[in-house]
Formats: structure tokens, C-alpha cells, sequence
């Protein structure tokens, strides 16, 4: 039995007893198998919707989530409010939970666990952690079963008692440092007299805004209404700072406790709300209003000081006519549209292989200058070259003569006149075995031949490896691209 | 005799020379407006794709704008960069976009013509009605920035571009240097619609693409005929021997 719920609580039952004994103490025990992964998802999407009250939360273990309301209960009216309004809300949705607010993680974990009540949250002020869990039991310390049972046979059972004792003499009674300073650590964690670091589940945002409705919105035309207003305080929010940001995250929380989002990218940091609106204008539609929406907020991630460059006077000073800024705004809308990453750009690298001599890129904002060194020559170059060279069916003169012809689409084409070849070696350092007993394959070598059939097409073939090379079978003919 | 008597009787004159206008060769392909350059034959796009690259002049050096979909990416390649720099002998700026089928690929072309960041916008798509080529006739009249279709062969629809073009392939010129090689590029591309000088219809043009000048110019058809296709010590002794 991993959970009980009060009533079977009441009849004596607790987690960790077998499933026949439990039965046997309750003939009518109502029991489900326990479904890890679907509690953990929901847990997830609690934790999302909650993001209306705090922007720090964290989850802890199986049943437990962690809000950091530093700063955010004044916004409801204090403590006691907040834990009102949080528990009115997870009653409408139908969640049991129990509510502790403290100065410290393990204050509140101790305090939610021990004393709270479903209907009565336990509130600690800053500062009393000592005095307030004095009574609690040490179960609530989050300490192993192990060191909890050494604590039972030395006849400490209260938080309390453990102040008084001499640190050092714990450590000798225990005869296990481990234990003794498991117990250290969580009682100074929980008196907050050691630090405990706190793990959002998700980052905070950089900047974020938020609208909550009087009246739950049912419809898109509310919705984006809310977004334009929303978009417009987020960017003068960042305009008064000075930066931009690149990703924007659009969150939107139903009344029945599920939240949409919405996110969008920007190649380079934006902070125009014109520009904000056309993005998420795509995919307002995604949005399922159900019950209505009562809580909005549009979130700003990688953010950075906008580049404010002055346009040079003429078009004759300019280095280019390329508008970099106008053209990531262009490819934010098709990438909000098609995909992100969709727009790319690409860059010569200086490698062998003409596969891998042209790297594809996202286009990040800015047309990457060639920093190859020039001068090399090489031979024509196809103005349309395949992904993947496509194998064809050649006949040639063997061992090094150019091909005769070549079958490409189930197409016979004669060859009227060839060039080449054209010998690309491979880079034999990027193949270079990892330990010495292994057997390395080698690459092969390429010949590539210019070659033109009786229509006057012209193709770029090539025969992998040499006749008599020693690494593989027969060379094999490729198409590698298409001639203009 | 000096100058003001050549002139006054008529011997000389001064000579104007004028702008080419739309209404020659490329008949505003590639400067402004919509054009379709369909390919005659399958494999006949690398010649159509050279003829867009190398007929137009572009006016500003801004971007351009490659849209192509994925299917005529896996079956006949994408733009290759090095070959691109070749044919122009500078650095141009492109960004390319690869659409899964045509419809997007026209809302991406129509949407950088509006953005008007771009110089020229190049889409190859399976297929465009008359309403879309309507639609981006009338966007890249209004904001200046010309579109050209790389459509695959087969389209004979009714079209709202400015012109059509059907390019296809011919054999090489001859090489100077090695007979056995191919030469210079030619294509014959023909002129099948042309609202800015409809009496240009039909005509065709066979180009010759000079990859050392960086220049095309028109060719006769006769200068070359088709070639023998290369034959193996083999064949060429049994050829003899039937002969």
C-alpha cells in the first residue's frame, strides 16, 4: 500500500502495509494500482496552473509542490488570504491538499505534513521556526526510515528535544556520521540556519505581465484583445530596460485548472508589440477557451539589449542593402507559421566532401559572412546538388575511364562527352581509429566526372573509391548533382 | 571636314542610348513582376534554374529570398552556394525556406514580397492556380519586388505572370581546349505567354551561358548538332566490324 487517504487512515490502516493485511483489517477497502507516471503528470500541470500565484515552483517528490511567495503574497492580500484563495481554487477543481506557509523549505514541508489540515492551513512567521516546530514529531525532518528509527531508540521523538542536545554527542551515540549529519543538516535547513537550494520546474521568465479577468473569456476576439493589451505592457516594461527578448511565452489558465501555452521565437530580441501580435496571431486560434479564461500572462525569456544601429546615410556608404533586422522579422513570421527553424541559411565550411562542404543553418538573425580563404581553385561546381548523392547504374570504362552511361530514373542516358575526373580525397583525419587494435575502414577516394548526355544535360558523377584499393567491394557510381 | 559640317549633314549624330525596357529580353524577368520558367522535360530544371540566375540583373543588392518544397529537393537537389557564387563572382545573401507542398510555399513567397526585405523572391512549387498567381501578381505590383515560379514540366494552365518561360537543355558548346568535354552551357528557352509585348510570344531564345565572361548571349542552332554518344574499345571494334 503506497497511499491511504483519511478515512482508511482513521481505521488504522498506513502506507507501507501489505495489501492482505490491509484488506483483512477492512473488508470493504476500496483500492486502485498506483499509476506513477499519470500522478506525476498531473502533478506537472498543477504545478503549471499555479504559476498565477508564484513564478517559483518546485516540485517535491511524489505528492508535494514547493511555491516561493517571497514577494507575492502582498499581491493577495497577505498570507492568510492567499492560502484562502489557493485553497477556494484547488477545492473548485477538487484537489485534497494541505497548506503550510514558512521562512524555511523544511519549516513548511514539517508543518504541511504534521500539523496542517485540510481546511486549516498552518501559517509560521519568519523568524519562529524554532518555537513552532518544537512539537512536531521528528518524522517531519524528511530523514530516512533508518535514522528515524535510531532517533525512536534513543527516545527522541520531538524536533524539540533535539536543540538541546550537544551536536558532537549526537555523533557519538549514533555511531554513524551519516545519520548524525542527516539529522543536522535538515533540523539547520528547517530552522534556516544552513541554505537549501530551491529547483523551479521550469525557469523563471526574464520579464513577465499578467492580466486577470473579472469575467471569465470564452471567445478568441477576448483573447486577443487581452494579448494586444498584455504585448504592449511587456514591451514598454522592455523598452524602459532597454532590451529585447527572444522567445515569448503566452500562458492562459482556465477557470477548470488547465493552462495553454503558446510560445513563439524571435531570431533576434524584439520588443515591437506590432511584431509580437503577428507571431502569436498564427496560433491564437490553439487556444480552447473551455470554461472560460480568467488568468493571462505573456512571459519574455533570453532577453538582451536591443542593437539600436543608425542607418548610414546612403546607400552608397552601406556595406550591404541587406536589412538583417527587417529580414529576421520577415523569417520570425514564416518560422511562427512552418515550423521553427524552417527559414535557414547556408554557409560554405572549409571540408572535402561536397556533402558536407555547405552547413545548413537556422537563420539566427544574421547572414553569416564567408570566411574561406579564397583563392582555392576547383573545378565547375553543379548549381543543384542532392542531399544524399543518388547511386546510379553506370557503364564505364574500367578501371579509371569516364562513364559510358548511366541509368538515372529509370532513364538510359548515353554520355556524349565527359570531363574529369576531378579527385576529392577524403579527410582521413576525421577517420582516425579511437584505439589501436580496432580496424579502421578507411574512406575512399572520389572521382568526379562532368559529364554530358545526348540531350546536352550535363551531370556530376562519381565513382567511390579505386579499382584494386583495398577498402570494400567494387567501386560504386553516384549522382551527386545536376549541371545548368 | 570638321565635326559641325559632318553634323549638319547628317553624316554624324548623337546616339542615345536607351535603358533596356521591359519589353526586351528578359521581358522583366527577375525585376519586377511575376514570372513562371517551366521546365520542358524532367531534369531540365538545373538549366531552368541557371536561366533565372543568369538572364536577371538584380537592381539592388538586398537578399534573396529561395523557397523550394521538399519533394523537388529529394528528387532533383537543392541550390548549391558554391556553384551560385560561381555563375555570379560575389557573395549573394540568401535564406531559404523548404515547405512540405505548394500552397505553403506560395503564402511564404507572397509574405517576404510584402515584407519588401527582399530583392527577389524564386519559388519552386508543383503547381500554382490562376487565383494564387493572381494574388502574387498583384502584391509584387504593389511593392516592388519581384517573384519568379520554378514550376515542373507538364504546367500549361492559365496563368496571371508576366511572362512563361520553357526552358530546356542543349548540348554543350564545343570546348576548345578538349573535344572530349563539354563546353559552355546553352539552353533554348521559349517564350510562351508575354503580357508586356505580346507579339514576343513564341519566340525562342538559344543562350549560350559563358562561365569565364559571366555573360549569356544568343546562339544559333545551327552551330551545333547532337553529338555522338561515347562508346567502349569494345563497341567501337564491333562497330567497325559491322562497318
Amino acid at each position: 500500500m503506497a497511499v491511504a487517504n483519511q478515512a482508511a487512515r482513521d481505521a488504522s490502516l498506513h502506507p507501507g502495509m501489505r495489501l492482505p493485511d490491509a484488506c483483512a483489517t477492512l473488508p470493504n477497502l476500496l483500492r486502485e494500482e498506483i499509476d506513477r507516471e499519470s500522478d506525476d503528470k498531473s502533478l506537472l500541470a498543477l504545478a503549471s496552473w499555479l504559476v498565477r500565484f508564484s513564478p517559483l515552483i518546485a516540485i517535491d517528490e511524489a505528492d508535494a509542490l514547493i511555491l516561493e511567495t517571497t514577494g507575492c503574497d502582498h499581491l493577495f492580500g497577505g498570507e492568510a488570504r492567499m492560502a484562502r484563495e489557493l485553497s477556494r481554487r484547488l477545492d473548485e477543481v477538487g484537489y485534497g491538499h494541505r497548506l503550510a506557509f514558512a521562512g524555511t523549505r523544511g519549516a513548511a514541508y514539517a508543518l504541511s505534513h504534521e500539523k496542517a489540515g485540510a481546511q486549516s492551513p498552518a501559517i509560521l512567521p519568519f523568524g519562529d521556526e524554532s518555537e513552532g516546530l518544537s512539537n512536531l514529531p521528528v518524522r517531519a525532518l524528511r530523514l530516512s526510515s533508518m535514522t528515524l528509527t535510531l532517533l525512536r531508540r534513543f527516545g527522541l521523538t520531538r524536533i524539540g528535544q533535539l536543540y538541546e542536545i550537544d551536536r558532537k554527542a549526537l555523533e557519538r551515540r549514533f555511531h554513524s556520521r551519516e545519520a548524525a549529519e542527516a539529522v543536522c543538516l535538515r533540523l539547520d535547513q528547517a530552522l534556516g540556519q544552513r541554505p537549501e537550494p530551491f529547483e523551479p520546474f521550469r525557469p523563471p521568465p526574464n520579464h513577465c505581465v499578467h492580466l486577470s479577468c473579472p469575467e471569465p473569456l470564452t471567445d478568441g476576439t477576448g483573447v486577443k484583445a487581452s494579448l494586444s493589451t498584455l504585448s504592449d505592457r511587456l514591451c514598454k516594461a522592455l523598452a524602459a530596460k532597454g532590451l529585447g527578448a527572444q522567445t515569448f511565452i503566452f500562458r492562459t489558465f482556465c477557470s477548470d485548472g488547465s493552462v495553454n501555452t503558446l510560445s513563439v521565437n524571435a531570431a533576434r530580441p524584439a520588443c515591437a508589440p506590432n511584431h509580437l501580435l503577428r507571431l502569436f496571431n498564427e496560433k491564437t486560434d490553439r487556444i480552447d477557451p473551455g470554461f472560460g479564461i480568467d488568468f493571462l500572462q505573456l512571459e519574455a525569456f533570453r532577453t538582451a539589449p536591443m542593437s539600436v544601429g543608425s542607418r548610414p546615410l546612403s546607400g552608397a556608404l552601406a556595406q550591404t542593402d541587406v536589412d538583417e533586422a527587417a529580414l529576421s522579422t520577415l523569417a520570425d513570421r514564416i518560422n511562427a507559421r512552418l515550423g521553427e527553424g524552417s527559414v535557414t541559411v547556408s554557409v560554405p565550411v572549409s571540408r572535402h566532401l561536397v556533402d558536407t562542404a555547405e552547413e545548413i543553418r537556422p537563420f539566427a538573425g544574421e547572414i553569416p559572412k564567408c570566411t574561406l580563404a579564397s583563392g582555392i581553385m576547383y573545378g565547375l561546381r553543379p548549381i543543384r546538388v542532392f542531399d544524399r548523392a543518388e547511386r546510379v547504374e553506370v557503364v564505364s570504362e574500367v578501371p579509371d575511364g569516364p562513364p559510358l552511361r548511366f541509368v538515372w530514373h529509370r532513364l538510359v542516358h548515353h554520355i556524349t562527352r565527359a570531363d574529369g575526373p576531378e579527385r576529392i580525397a577524403p579527410e582521413w583525419w576525421t577517420y582516425l581509429p579511437s584505439s589501436p587494435g580496432e580496424p579502421r575502414t578507411l574512406p575512399r577516394t572520389r572521382d568526379y566526372y562532368r559529364v554530358e548526355d545526348t540531350k546536352g544535360r550535363r551531370y556530376w558523377l562519381f565513382r567511390e573509391g579505386l579499382y584494386g584499393d583495398k577498402r570494400g567491394a567494387i567501386p560504386e557510381w553516384f549522382l551527386q548533382g545536376l549541371f545548368a | 571636314m570638321n565635326l559641325a559640317q559632318l553634323r549638319s549633314k547628317g553624316l554624324i549624330g548623337s546616339v542615345n542610348v536607351e535603358p533596356a525596357t521591359d519589353a526586351e529580353f528578359p521581358y522583366g524577368l527577375g525585376t519586377q513582376g511575376l514570372h513562371e520558367v517551366v521546365d520542358e522535360a524532367f531534369g531540365d530544371r538545373a538549366a531552368a534554374t541557371g536561366f533565372v540566375f543568369t538572364a536577371t540583373k538584380p537592381i539592388r543588392q538586398e537578399a534573396l529570398f529561395w523557397i523550394s518544397q521538399a519533394s523537388t529537393r529529394r528528387n532533383l537537389g537543392c541550390l548549391s552556394e558554391a556553384a551560385l557564387q560561381e555563375m555570379t563572382r560575389r557573395q549573394i545573401c540568401r535564406i531559404s525556406l523548404t515547405t512540405r507542398n505548394s500552397r505553403d510555399a506560395l503564402w511564404a513567397a507572397e509574405e517576404a514580397v510584402i515584407s519588401g526585405t527582399v530583392s527577389h523572391v524564386i519559388a519552386e512549387v508543383d503547381e500554382a492556380d490562376f487565383t494564387a498567381t493572381r494574388r502574387l501578381t498583384l502584391a509584387s505590383g504593389r511593392h516592388g519586388v519581384p517573384i519568379t515560379l520554378l514550376l515542373p514540366y507538364g504546367n500549361k494552365g492559365a496563368t496571371a505572370a508576366a511572362t512563361r518561360w520553357r526552358v530546356t537543355t542543349r548540348p554543350s558548346s564545343p570546348n576548345s581546349y578538349d573535344a572530349r568535354a563539354p563546353g559552355c552551357a546553352r539552353w533554348s528557352a521559349s517564350l510562351e505567354r508575354c503580357r508586356i509585348a505580346p507579339s514576343a510570344a513564341g519566340r525562342t531564345f538559344d543562350i549560350e551561358w559563358n562561365d569565364e565572361t559571366l555573360s549569356i548571349r544568343v546562339v544559333s542552332r545551327m552551330v551545333a548538332g547532337p553529338l555522338e554518344a561515347r562508346a567502349s574499345e569494345l563497341e567501337k571494334f564491333q562497330r567497325r566490324k559491322t562497318a
